[in-house]
């Protein structure tokens, strides 16, 4: 292999990575909110939104709106699609967001309104979520 | 005549079920009583709460799409 070949593939590798660092930009959550969930500030909700745990600055705050809007509106897609209630959706991804996406030391709430932080073992799941 | 009232008061006040034996026997003392024969429906029906099953087979149909939602849609989902 020569050294312009390996040159290119080098340049394509980078040009890759970048294209997926670029798409996860465009497609992802602000860094403020990723930063505010992996400390424990906003965490995910039994009811399929994400929630404020603990006081975030305005930004968190305005991404946290933001992503649940988007939330909603594909939610309302999916559940007019399987033929169910909104919430009963919304619930359904609040079970799967509980039971699989919730890390350790992350924040979580439950229907009885407490905010708890996630701990090694799973997390006690609402009695409906089956 | 005076102790079957008070055992129809003390039912009131207790607000214990009506089964169907109490509405039969306070039936039959308000009658001994020579009042009129009051039934009523009771105030509070049996409550079997459909409503956390229902969503339950709801959330246990829908949790594999749920799965897979959250899959094709991780921009939804930061971690």
């Amino acid at each position: 292999m020569t050294r312009t070949k390996k040159l290119s593939i080098l340049g394509l590798a980078a040009a890759a990575a970048m294209g997926l660092a670029g798409y996860a930009w465009a497609q992802g959550a602000s860094p403020a909110l990723t930063a505010a969930i992996s400390a424990g500030q906003v965490g995910e909700q039994a009811d399929g939104y994400l929630g404020i745990a603990k006081p975030v600055g305005n930004d968190v705050r305005a991404a946290v709106e933001a992503l649940n809007i988007k939330r909603r509106a594909a939610y309302t897609d999916q559940a007019a699609k399987h033929g169910v209630a909104l919430r009963e959706w919304a619930a359904t991804i609040g079970c799967q967001t509980l039971r699989s996406r919730v890390k350790t030391g992350q924040a979580y709430l439950l229907p009885d309104g407490v905010w708890r932080v996630k701990d090694a073992s799973p997390i006690a799941l609402p009695s409906n979520c089956g | 005549m005076l102790f079957v009232i008070e055992a129809d008061d003390h039912e009131r006040r207790t607000d214990w079920p009506m089964t169907g034996m109490r509405v039969i026997l306070a039936g039959g003392a308000l009658l001994l009583a020579g009042g009129c024969i009051q039934v009523k429906a009771p105030d509070k029906p049996i409550e079997i709460n459909l409503n956390v099953n229902v969503k339950q087979e709801v959330v246990v149909r829908l949790q594999k799409d749920a799965q897979d939602f959250i899959a094709d849609n991780p921009e939804l989902f930061p971690q």
